[in-house]
Protein backbone atom coordinates (compact mmCIF):
# COMPACT_ATOMS: atom_id res chain seq x y z
CA UNK A 1 0.00 0.00 0.00
CA UNK A 2 1.16 3.49 -0.84
CA UNK A 3 0.46 4.90 2.64
CA UNK A 4 2.56 2.20 4.34
CA UNK A 5 5.42 2.83 1.93
CA UNK A 6 5.36 6.55 2.59
CA UNK A 7 5.21 6.17 6.38
CA UNK A 8 8.08 3.70 6.16
CA UNK A 9 10.09 6.13 4.01
CA UNK A 10 9.56 8.91 6.57
CA UNK A 11 10.64 6.52 9.35
CA UNK A 12 13.79 5.57 7.44
CA UNK A 13 14.54 9.24 6.78
CA UNK A 14 14.13 10.01 10.50
CA UNK A 15 16.48 7.16 11.46
CA UNK A 16 19.03 8.50 8.97
CA UNK A 17 18.62 12.02 10.35
CA UNK A 18 19.16 10.72 13.87
CA UNK A 19 22.21 8.70 12.80
CA UNK A 20 23.85 11.54 10.91
CA UNK A 21 23.51 13.97 13.81
CA UNK A 22 24.47 11.59 16.62
CA UNK A 23 27.37 9.52 15.28
CA UNK A 24 31.04 10.38 15.08
CA UNK A 25 32.14 7.34 13.15
CA UNK A 26 32.66 7.85 9.39
CA UNK A 27 31.12 4.45 8.65
CA UNK A 28 27.87 5.18 10.44
CA UNK A 29 27.66 8.64 8.90
CA UNK A 30 27.84 7.01 5.46
CA UNK A 31 25.20 4.47 6.49
CA UNK A 32 22.93 7.31 7.58
CA UNK A 33 23.47 9.16 4.29
CA UNK A 34 22.55 6.03 2.35
CA UNK A 35 19.40 5.69 4.47
CA UNK A 36 18.39 9.27 3.64
CA UNK A 37 18.87 8.61 -0.08
CA UNK A 38 17.05 5.27 0.12
CA UNK A 39 14.01 6.82 1.74
CA UNK A 40 13.74 9.20 -1.23
CA UNK A 41 14.18 6.27 -3.65
CA UNK A 42 11.42 4.44 -1.80
CA UNK A 43 9.03 7.40 -2.23
CA UNK A 44 9.90 7.64 -5.94
CA UNK A 45 9.39 3.90 -6.51
CA UNK A 46 6.11 3.64 -4.68
CA UNK A 47 4.71 6.80 -6.31
CA UNK A 48 5.69 5.36 -9.70
CA UNK A 49 3.81 2.20 -8.84
CA UNK A 50 0.65 3.59 -7.27
CA UNK A 51 0.22 7.15 -8.61
CA UNK A 52 0.94 6.60 -12.29
CA UNK A 53 4.11 8.70 -12.09
CA UNK A 54 6.24 6.36 -14.19
CA UNK A 55 8.82 9.11 -14.82
CA UNK A 56 9.93 8.73 -11.22
CA UNK A 57 11.42 5.29 -11.77
CA UNK A 58 14.33 6.35 -13.99
CA UNK A 59 14.91 9.14 -11.50
CA UNK A 60 15.26 6.45 -8.81
CA UNK A 61 17.89 4.63 -10.92
CA UNK A 62 19.73 7.91 -11.28
CA UNK A 63 19.63 8.47 -7.52
CA UNK A 64 21.13 5.02 -6.93
CA UNK A 65 23.98 5.81 -9.33
CA UNK A 66 24.64 9.19 -7.69
CA UNK A 67 24.56 7.58 -4.24
CA UNK A 68 27.16 5.05 -5.36
CA UNK A 69 29.37 7.81 -6.71
CA UNK A 70 29.00 9.80 -3.51
CA UNK A 71 29.90 6.81 -1.34
CA UNK A 72 32.91 5.95 -3.50
CA UNK A 73 34.27 9.50 -3.47
CA UNK A 74 33.55 9.96 0.25
CA UNK A 75 35.33 6.78 1.25
CA UNK A 76 38.23 7.61 -1.07
CA UNK A 77 38.63 11.06 0.51
CA UNK A 78 38.43 9.67 4.01
CA UNK A 79 40.81 6.79 3.33
CA UNK A 80 43.32 9.23 1.78
CA UNK A 81 42.95 11.58 4.76
CA UNK A 82 43.47 8.70 7.14
CA UNK A 83 46.62 7.58 5.32
CA UNK A 84 48.09 11.08 5.33
CA UNK A 85 47.06 12.53 8.69
CA UNK A 86 46.10 9.42 10.70
CA UNK A 87 42.68 10.77 11.71
CA UNK A 88 39.69 8.49 12.30
CA UNK A 89 36.67 10.80 12.52
CA UNK A 90 35.46 13.75 10.40
CA UNK A 91 35.73 16.05 13.46
CA UNK A 92 39.42 15.21 13.88
CA UNK A 93 39.98 15.77 10.16
CA UNK A 94 38.32 19.18 10.43
CA UNK A 95 40.56 20.13 13.37
CA UNK A 96 43.63 18.87 11.52
CA UNK A 97 42.83 20.92 8.43
CA UNK A 98 42.00 24.09 10.37
CA UNK A 99 45.36 24.15 12.19
CA UNK B 1 3.40 -8.96 3.71
CA UNK B 2 4.83 -5.53 2.94
CA UNK B 3 4.62 -4.61 6.64
CA UNK B 4 6.84 -7.60 7.48
CA UNK B 5 9.44 -6.55 4.87
CA UNK B 6 9.44 -2.94 5.98
CA UNK B 7 9.60 -3.75 9.71
CA UNK B 8 12.64 -5.95 9.08
CA UNK B 9 14.23 -3.09 7.10
CA UNK B 10 13.65 -0.61 9.94
CA UNK B 11 15.01 -3.01 12.59
CA UNK B 12 18.13 -3.64 10.50
CA UNK B 13 18.54 0.12 9.91
CA UNK B 14 18.49 0.82 13.64
CA UNK B 15 20.85 -2.12 14.25
CA UNK B 16 23.36 -0.86 11.68
CA UNK B 17 23.58 2.47 13.53
CA UNK B 18 23.65 1.11 17.09
CA UNK B 19 25.77 -2.07 16.92
CA UNK B 20 29.21 -1.50 18.41
CA UNK B 21 31.23 -3.76 16.11
CA UNK B 22 31.82 -2.25 12.68
CA UNK B 23 31.66 -5.55 10.80
CA UNK B 24 28.34 -6.51 12.45
CA UNK B 25 27.05 -3.05 11.61
CA UNK B 26 28.14 -3.47 7.99
CA UNK B 27 26.45 -6.89 7.72
CA UNK B 28 23.28 -5.38 9.14
CA UNK B 29 23.44 -2.56 6.55
CA UNK B 30 23.96 -5.05 3.69
CA UNK B 31 21.04 -7.18 4.89
CA UNK B 32 18.86 -4.08 5.12
CA UNK B 33 19.61 -3.21 1.50
CA UNK B 34 18.99 -6.82 0.44
CA UNK B 35 15.56 -6.89 2.10
CA UNK B 36 14.74 -3.50 0.55
CA UNK B 37 15.70 -4.86 -2.88
CA UNK B 38 13.53 -7.92 -2.31
CA UNK B 39 10.67 -5.61 -1.35
CA UNK B 40 11.03 -3.73 -4.66
CA UNK B 41 10.89 -7.07 -6.48
CA UNK B 42 7.80 -7.93 -4.43
CA UNK B 43 6.30 -4.60 -5.61
CA UNK B 44 6.83 -5.83 -9.20
CA UNK B 45 9.63 -3.37 -9.90
CA UNK B 46 12.17 -6.02 -10.75
CA UNK B 47 14.84 -3.88 -12.37
CA UNK B 48 14.93 -1.42 -9.48
CA UNK B 49 15.12 -4.31 -6.98
CA UNK B 50 18.01 -5.90 -8.85
CA UNK B 51 19.74 -2.50 -9.08
CA UNK B 52 19.32 -2.13 -5.33
CA UNK B 53 20.69 -5.59 -4.55
CA UNK B 54 23.64 -5.46 -6.96
CA UNK B 55 24.72 -1.90 -6.19
CA UNK B 56 24.06 -1.63 -2.45
CA UNK B 57 24.48 -5.19 -1.21
CA UNK B 58 27.26 -5.94 -3.65
CA UNK B 59 29.04 -2.69 -4.44
CA UNK B 60 28.68 -0.23 -1.60
CA UNK B 61 29.01 -2.86 1.15
CA UNK B 62 32.30 -4.10 -0.30
CA UNK B 63 33.45 -0.49 -0.63
CA UNK B 64 32.63 0.11 3.04
CA UNK B 65 34.52 -3.08 3.91
CA UNK B 66 37.58 -1.68 2.13
CA UNK B 67 37.10 1.52 4.11
CA UNK B 68 37.01 -0.39 7.39
CA UNK B 69 40.13 -2.37 6.51
CA UNK B 70 41.99 0.83 5.55
CA UNK B 71 40.88 3.02 8.44
CA UNK B 72 40.41 0.46 11.19
CA UNK B 73 37.57 -0.92 13.22
CA UNK B 74 37.74 1.50 16.08
CA UNK B 75 34.28 2.52 17.24
CA UNK B 76 33.82 6.10 18.34
CA UNK B 77 31.02 6.60 20.88
CA UNK B 78 28.04 8.69 19.86
CA UNK B 79 27.87 12.40 20.47
CA UNK B 80 25.92 13.25 23.58
CA UNK B 81 23.20 15.32 21.96
CA UNK B 82 19.86 14.39 23.52
CA UNK B 83 17.97 16.61 21.08
CA UNK B 84 18.86 14.50 18.01
CA UNK B 85 16.33 11.75 18.79
CA UNK B 86 13.76 14.41 19.64
CA UNK B 87 14.32 16.29 16.37
CA UNK B 88 14.11 13.04 14.35
CA UNK B 89 10.85 12.05 16.11
CA UNK B 90 9.33 15.51 15.59
CA UNK B 91 10.31 15.39 11.91
CA UNK B 92 8.67 11.97 11.51
CA UNK B 93 5.44 13.02 13.23
CA UNK B 94 5.29 16.27 11.25
CA UNK B 95 5.78 14.58 7.89
CA UNK B 96 3.23 11.83 8.60
CA UNK B 97 0.69 14.43 9.74
CA UNK B 98 1.27 16.55 6.63
CA UNK B 99 0.97 13.50 4.39
CA UNK B 100 -2.30 12.28 5.86
CA UNK B 101 -3.77 15.80 5.90
CA UNK B 102 -3.16 16.12 2.15
CA UNK B 103 -3.86 12.50 1.29
CA UNK B 104 -7.10 13.29 -0.55
CA UNK B 105 -5.22 15.20 -3.25
CA UNK B 106 -3.50 12.03 -4.52
CA UNK B 107 -4.91 10.17 -7.54
CA UNK B 108 -4.41 6.41 -7.38
CA UNK B 109 -4.13 4.15 -10.42
CA UNK B 110 -2.98 0.55 -10.01
CA UNK B 111 -3.18 -0.51 -13.66
CA UNK B 112 0.00 0.92 -15.09
CA UNK B 113 3.14 -0.59 -16.50
CA UNK B 114 6.21 1.05 -14.97
CA UNK B 115 8.71 -1.27 -16.64
CA UNK B 116 9.03 0.92 -19.75
CA UNK B 117 12.54 0.36 -21.00
CA UNK B 118 12.76 3.53 -23.11
CA UNK B 119 11.58 5.81 -20.34
CA UNK B 120 15.07 6.88 -19.30
CA UNK B 121 16.07 7.72 -22.88
CA UNK B 122 12.86 9.68 -23.46
CA UNK B 123 13.01 11.63 -20.22
CA UNK B 124 16.61 12.06 -19.18
CA UNK B 125 18.92 11.76 -22.17
CA UNK B 126 19.30 15.56 -22.18
CA UNK B 127 20.67 15.46 -18.65
CA UNK B 128 23.53 13.07 -19.30
CA UNK B 129 25.94 15.99 -19.79
CA UNK B 130 24.92 17.37 -16.36
CA UNK B 131 25.58 13.98 -14.75
CA UNK B 132 28.99 13.94 -16.41
CA UNK B 133 29.70 17.43 -15.05
CA UNK B 134 28.67 16.37 -11.53
CA UNK B 135 30.86 13.26 -11.70
CA UNK B 136 33.86 15.19 -13.01
CA UNK B 137 33.48 17.91 -10.37
CA UNK B 138 33.34 15.25 -7.64
CA UNK B 139 36.51 13.64 -8.96
CA UNK B 140 38.18 17.08 -9.24
CA UNK B 141 37.22 17.79 -5.62
CA UNK B 142 38.69 14.48 -4.53
CA UNK B 143 41.99 15.15 -6.28
CA UNK B 144 42.18 18.70 -4.83
CA UNK B 145 41.43 17.35 -1.36
CA UNK B 146 44.17 14.75 -1.65
CA UNK B 147 46.70 17.30 -2.84
CA UNK B 148 45.71 19.67 0.01
CA UNK B 149 46.20 16.90 2.53
CA UNK B 150 49.55 15.96 1.00
CA UNK B 151 50.71 19.59 1.21
CA UNK B 152 49.57 19.67 4.83
CA UNK B 153 51.62 16.57 5.63
CA UNK B 154 54.71 17.93 3.89
CA UNK B 155 54.50 21.12 5.98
Amino acid sequence: MFEIDIVFAFALFSIGLFGISSNKDFLRIFFSLEMLINSVIMILASSAKYLNLADNLPLAYMFIIIATLEAAVGILIFAAANRLTNVVTPDELNEELSQ
Amino acid sequence: MSIVFLTVVLVLAVASLTLKKSIASLISFALMMLVLGLYYIFLDEKLLGLFQIFIYTGGISVLMLFGITLIGREYKPSRKNPWTAFVASVFFILMVTLFFNNHDLLVFDNNINVEDRELFVKSYSDFVIIFALIASSLLYGTIKMMSALKRKRDV
